[in-house]
This record gives C-alpha cells, sequence and structure tokens, in this order.
C-alpha cells in the first residue's frame, strides 16, 4: 500500500513535467532520426559497415536513454531530500524499502515504456530503409534489458541520495557522456582494442549495450557473458543504493 | 485528564553544542499546547525528537505509552507533523496530496474518501481541491500541509510554526482552524508569535537555551513573571529584562 501511494506519485510528477518527455522519450527518437540520417550521408567504403547502422544503433540507443531515468531518478530523490516532504514522510511510517522500491516501480515503469517507444522507433526507421529487425528478437530484448534499467535506476538513487539537488544532475551528466563514451554508444569498442578496452570493460556501460546488441541480433550464446556481467553490476548497484538511501535515512536523524 | 506526551529529562546534543537541555513535560490528551520561544531555543529540535526525525541524545519520552526510543514505529500512525517548511508534493493537486497521505498510513478507500470530504469543509480547501500544489499560494499551502497531517486522524499532531511567514489574514484564518480542533486530539504547537500562542494554547511552556524556562497558561506566565503583556512576561521569563 506505502510503495503503491509513494510509486503513483512519482509517477504522476514525472508524468506532470514536460521536461520528462522531451528527454525520456523524445530524445532517443530524434538520436536514431538524426544518427541514421548521418549514417546515410557517410560514403560507403568496400568493406566497410557502417557506423551507425539501425541494428547496432537501436540497442545501443535504448541503453543510452536509461541514462536519462538515472538522470530523472536522481533529480527526483534529491529533489525530494531538500524539500520538507521527505522530511514529512520520515515522519510516516513508511520505511527505507519502501522508499527504494517507491522511487524504483516508476521509474523502471517509465523505462519499460522509453524501451518499447525506442525499438518501435528503430523499427519503423529500419523499414522506412528497406531494413528490418526479428521481431520475436526484438520482443526478447525488452525483458533482457531489465538488469540495464535497474543499473541505471540505481545509479540515479545513488547520486540523488549522496547529492544535493544543484549538484546532482551535473553529476549525472558525467555519466551520461561516460556511457556514451565508454559504452560504445557511438562506435566499436571491440575494434579498438588496448587500454580503452580494458577501461570500457572495466564498466558496466560497455557490456550492457554489448550484450543488447547481441540480443536484438539473435546471438543469445554471445549476449550471456555480457549479460551475466551487467546483471552483476546492476545487483552490486542497487545494494549500494539501498544501503546509501538507508545509512542516509539514519545520518538525517542524528 | 489523561496523559498523550511525557517526557523526562529529554536532551539533544549537537556535538558540544546542547540544542535541548534534560527537558521534562507532561503534555495531556486534548491540549493545545504552545512551546514558545526565540530562533534557537529548541522547540523544533524537541518535536524533531518526538516525531523521530531526530535521534534522542539522552532522556526519554513516551508518546500515548510508547517509548520514542523503542517504539516509534508503533507511535508513527498515531501522530502526524506539519514541519516548518510547507511539505506538499507539488505536482500533485490538493486532493492527490491528502490521498497520498492517507494511503501512506494504511487508510481504506471509504475512510480516505469520508475524510478528505471532511478535512476539505473543516479546512475550506473546496475551492482549491483540483489545484496543483505548487499553483497555490503559500497560505494555501500552509493549510494544505496542515490538512495533510491532519487527514490520517493522528491522535497527536505536531505544528511547527505553522502561520510563519503567512499574512495577518491567512494567519487568522489558520487559528480557526486550530481553534475548531481544540478538545477533539492533541495538539503541539510551536510558534514564535507570542500573541498565538496566548491566543490559542491551553498552556505555554517558554524555552531557551534548550531549557524549559516556564509552563503554564497565559495568564500564569503574566503572573509569575508580575508583567502585564505576554510579551513582556516572555522578555523577564528568556532573560532579556528592560
Amino acid at each position: 500500500m506505502r510503495v503503491m501511494a509513494f510509486t503513483s506519485r512519482n509517477i504522476k510528477e514525472l508524468l506532470r513535467d514536460p521536461i520528462s518527455y522531451v528527454f525520456c522519450l523524445g530524445l532517443p527518437i530524434v538520436m536514431l532520426i538524426v544518427m541514421t540520417l548521418i549514417n546515410d550521408s557517410i560514403p560507403v567504403v568496400p568493406g566497410t559497415p557502417k557506423i551507425f547502422n539501425i541494428e547496432k544503433l537501436t540497442p545501443a540507443m535504448t541503453v543510452f536513454a536509461l541514462t536519462f531515468i538515472m538522470l530523472f531518478a536522481c533529480i527526483r530523490v534529491s529533489g525530494d531530500r531538500s524539500s520538507a516532504f521527505l522530511t514529512r514522510l520520515y515522519a510516516s511510517p513508511m520505511k527505507s524499502g519502501d522508499y527504494i522500491m517507491g522511487y524504483t516501480l516508476p521509474f523502471g515503469i517509465i523505462a519499460l515504456f522509453q524501451i518499447i517507444i525506442t525499438y518501435t522507433s528503430g523499427e519503423i526507421i529500419a523499414l522506412i530503409n528497406s531494413k528490418s529487425f526479428d521481431i520475436i528478437n526484438a520482443l526478447l530484448s525488452v525483458p533482457l534489458l531489465f538488469p540495464s534499467m535497474v543499473l541505471f535506476i540505481g545509479i540515479g538513487i545513488i547520486f540523488g541520495t549522496i547529492l544535493n539537488a544543484n549538484a546532482a544532475p551535473g553529476v549525472c551528466s558525467a555519466v551520461i557522456t561516460a556511457t556514451a563514451i565508454l559504452g560504445g554508444i557511438w562506435m566499436d569498442i571491440d575494434t579498438m582494442g588496448g587500454a580503452w578496452k580494458t577501461v570500457c570493460g572495466c564498466l558496466p556501460f560497455y557490456h550492457s549495450v554489448k550484450y543488447a546488441r547481441f540480443a536484438l541480433e539473435g546471438n543469445f550464446t554471445d549476449m550471456l557473458n555480457p549479460l551475466l556481467i551487467c546483471s552483476a553490476f546492476a545487483a552490486l548497484i542497487f545494494v549500494i543504493a539501498v544501503l546509501v538511501f538507508s545509512m542516509k535515512m539514519k545520518s538525517d536523524k542524528r | 485528564m489523561k496523559t498523550a506526551i511525557k517526557i523526562n529529562d529529554l536532551t539533544k546534543k549537537f556535538g558540544n553544542k546542547i540544542a535541548v537541555d534534560k527537558i521534562n513535560l507532561e503534555i495531556y490528551e486534548g491540549e493545545l499546547f504552545g512551546l514558545l520561544g526565540i530562533n534557537g531555543a529548541g522547540k523544533t529540535t524537541t518535536i524533531r525528537m518526538l516525531t523521530g526525525l531526530s535521534a534522542v541524545t539522552d532522556g526519554e519520552a513516551e508518546i500515548l505509552g510508547h517509548s520514542i526510543k523503542t517504539d516509534m514505529q508503533e507511535i508513527k500512525p498515531l501522530i502526524n507533523v506539519s514541519t516548518q517548511e510547507t511539505a506538499v508534493a507539488g505536482n500533485l493537486t490538493v486532493r492527490e496530496n491528502l490521498e497520498l497521505i492517507a494511503n501512506i498510513y494504511g487508510m481504506n478507500k471509504s475512510d480516505i474518501k469520508g475524510s478528505i470530504g471532511e478535512i476539505v469543509t473543516s479546512l475550506e480547501l473546496d475551492e482549491v481541491i483540483s489545484q496543483r500544489a505548487k499553483t497555490l499560494s503559500g497560505g494555501w499551502q500552509r493549510r494544505l500541509s496542515i490538512a495533510m497531517a491532519l487527514i490520517t486522524s493522528p491522535k497527536i499532531i505536531f505544528l511547527d510554526e505553522p502561520t510563519l511567514g503567512l499574512d495577518v489574514i491567512a494567519r487568522r484564518e489558520l487559528w480557526k482552524v486550530l481553534e475548531n480542533l481544540k478538545g477533539k486530539i492533541t495538539i503541539i504547537l510551536t510558534t514564535h508569535y507570542l500573541e498565538e500562542a496566548e491566543a490559542l494554547c491551553d498552556r505555554i511552556a517558554v524555552m531557551a537555551k534548550g531549557k524549559i524556562k516556564a509552563l503554564g497558561t497565559a495568564k500564569e506566565l503574566k503572573k509569575s513573571a508580575d508583567k502585564d503583556s505576554i510579551e513582556d512576561a516572555f522578555v523577564e521569563i528568556v532573560g532579556g529584562g528592560v
């Protein structure tokens, strides 16, 4: 009951903020269109695949779009903490688990819609370009992105808990940039190799993008390893989010 | 009279600074009790300890027979609080804010509907019921904040500076609301508006430097300080006699 009430409030707060539509739903679609147009403008080099191919771009953009969910989760948590609203709730029978679930569920629901819309947009763009995704693979990709969803919402809750409302968006922007560069959204990190690939491999973003691409290809054998790594990161981040939020709740009461 | 709150040597320290210094109080059910003091006297810290928002350094307090140190989870459904800052969800309407708090406190659907009807009528929130909280004026937001504290039918309500920053009209309207609640529930009100405490409170505790300097009705405080006005009595009690 408490979780559902708090979840409902957070969904309403998010849906009534027009900026969230622009960032969470509009931007991924615009990026897909822009990158496809850029891809079409790049001259064909025989034997070299184009870098922004829609089959590669759509899953990567879906993961990238989750960073905006992280941003909004972070803004919501830090905003609540800086207002007296959370103080009121601290005096209510709500427990730390209720807050975590109440923040995670609404952003999870929005993320789910975001994933579906991004894949649908990718499919439409693919069809316009006389290509198509395997529908079964695309459908399977949606639940398979659950670990990435948890990962980014968890990061958002952590930053929203430890940072104030002014600092939180700035730090999240750094994570968004890091995801784009270190996750291989715009480039194929596997072809780069070296120290750069090692650095990327130590972070969850690269694995998240990699398994999303394998999932859409239907290459479930190669998908397993990055999926497991990303799931481990997601579980770790979520546990840290719960601990950090609980500790902050306690320290606020000192 | 039954005791609603019993405070024994309640103390709060922030490092070496003593914010609340071994206060002792007994507040009765149905009483409108005022905590009066200048800024930094320890009023808000006392409220924060009693509502579980701040840990107790030393001493003890019982709310309706439950210890604030060990039984806070049992106490929470029985009390509610309206904090010094307006605590509303800005993008939710007035009705949604009330429903949110009612649901968090586990009220059932039919009770919520009835309670909202009662609260909206008694606090005259009808005209703004469908308005988003962030579009309301400060006075209306404060009124909503109090309504959110009352919606759960608490046995004890803590109102921390409920009229702070309100204009005279809005403040008088809130006084009317509080007067209507008198006797029905126990109200702990902190304020530094002397006339407010005198007009509303059954008894007043005057706090200064974390201690309770005087306790009684407004009349008793004036008599003990040998002053005709509550303002002069207050100045005398807190040690700033002129």
